[in-house]
């Protein structure tokens, strides 16, 4: 029931940044859903989450399979051993900063693996801009996505 | 922990081996199903809020399209009404013009400028002058009768005293009974026959006439018609008559002026 629940949550993102623009910018949901995956239930199954969805996503793309795989993976990784392993002490306004760079660092590292084993998936200024504007957006929700020992 | 940074580093190695591959043999196959039943589920989802949507998208623009229609009808409702006002000129213009025609002693057409600026003056500035051969005490008419005489000239301009004015006189006749009287103005919007005996037969609505008596106006311009009778009069010999003029003084626009 839980992984149905997962696999909904993760549907609804990929179908919700589909339908939703913001200034012309697609907002990064399923971010949102790997990082809350990490938070809660730690750097494996955050790893793992990240690499599920990293891959429905890079499927879903024309582009090659792999660099949202790992982006995400990273991203739930970093999201457990930072915020509910002990070594930062979660706050709302942790959380927003947190969201904000792993969203940065997700597209961060999806465009570097792109460039590099692919092509560039776009110029430098809307690259930037795409970037900030997703951390911006998903920002607020990192004081909402609390890990499980602040409950 | 070790465990843990391990798989993270097998995850990379594996990811950074697939991309290599794809990078060099082209890219690996992608989710046809998943992605046939993302595109199935927001074309419904598209079709959910389209038709939610759609009702309000329709308001909008009824109401975007009421407000245009209202700016036309404005502008066609202020067309109308310049059309309307020339039909009307027009019409007034041809009366003035068959009055004209009608008329041996004719001197100007002329259009009324302004009011006389005194508020107990009922007098009216008319557009032409001596130099159109308008002279002090020459009668002014309207295809519906007297309206006054001219009291005062200047080169272009003229002042033309209403046939209410409190100073106003002219002496007319009844057209049924032929009896002459000296009509008078009120100050007010009527006139008054004076001099007009009790034994004097006079029935409301009889039309009232200049006589040419007076060697000031023409004989036969009607002046108004009779609105008021009271026979005990104001005290004297004579009966109280009150003539209304057939010209209001408030729709006078264009006028013919007479010798």
């Amino acid at each position: 029931m839980k992984y149905v629940a997962w696999m909904t949550a993760v549907f609804c993102a990929l179908l919700l940044q589909g339908r939703v623009t913001v200034l012309g910018v697609v907002p990064n949901l399923a971010v949102l859903i790997v990082f809350y995956a990490g938070m809660r239930h730690g750097e494996n199954k955050g790893l793992l989450t990240g690499l599920l969805v990293g891959f429905i996503e890079d499927g879903l793309s024309a582009g090659m399979i792999g660099p949202n795989m790992l982006a995400k993976g990273i991203v739930g990784y970093v999201a457990a051993f930072f915020i509910s392993g002990g070594f930062f002490r979660w706050t709302p306004l942790f959380g927003m900063l947190s969201l904000f760079v792993l969203t940065l660092a997700d597209n961060t590292i999806v465009v570097l693996l792109k460039t590099v084993f692919d092509k560039p998936p776009g110029g430098f200024a809307s690259i930037v801009f795409i970037s900030v504007m997703q951390s911006l957006l998903n920002a607020p929700a990192g004081a909402f996505l609390r890990p499980g020992h602040v409950d | 922990m070790v465990r843990k940074k391990a798989l993270l580093f097998f995850v990379i190695i594996a990811v950074f081996i697939l991309m290599t591959y794809q990078s060099k043999h082209g890219h690996v196959g992608s989710l046809p199903f998943l992605n046939t039943l993302l595109d199935a589920t927001q074309s419904a989802v598209s079709s959910v809020t389209d038709s939610l949507s759609r009702p309000f998208r329709r308001m909008a623009l009824r109401e975007e399209e009421n407000i245009r229609l209202k700016k036309r009808l404005d502008g066609l409702l202020l067309e109308q009404g310049k059309l309307q006002e020339a039909v009307l000129e027009n019409k007034r213009l041809k009366e003035l013009l068959k009055l004209r025609e009608n008329h041996r002693n004719y001197v100007a057409a002329a259009r009324v400028v302004s009011r006389g600026s005194g508020y107990w003056d009922h007098t009216f500035t008319l557009d032409k002058g001596t130099l159109d051969g308008v002279a002090k005490d020459m009668t002014v008419i309207t295809p519906l009768g007297l309206a006054g005489k001219i009291i005062r000239v200047s080169d272009s301009y003229a002042t033309m005293l209403w046939v209410s004015d409190i100073n106003f006189s002219a002496a007319v006749r009844i057209q049924d009974s032929r009896r002459e009287a000296v009509l008078s103005g009120t100050g007010s919007r009527l006139c008054v026959l004076k001099y007009m005996p009790y034994e004097e037969k006079v029935k409301q609505g009889d039309v009232v006439m200049t006589s040419g008596f007076d060697s000031f106006f023409p004989p036969g311009i009607p002046v108004g018609y009779v609105s008021k009778i009271d026979v005990q009069g104001i005290g004297g010999n004579f009966q109280y008559v009150e003539v209304t003029p057939f010209q209001d003084s408030a729709k006078l626009e264009e006028v013919i002026i007479v010798r």
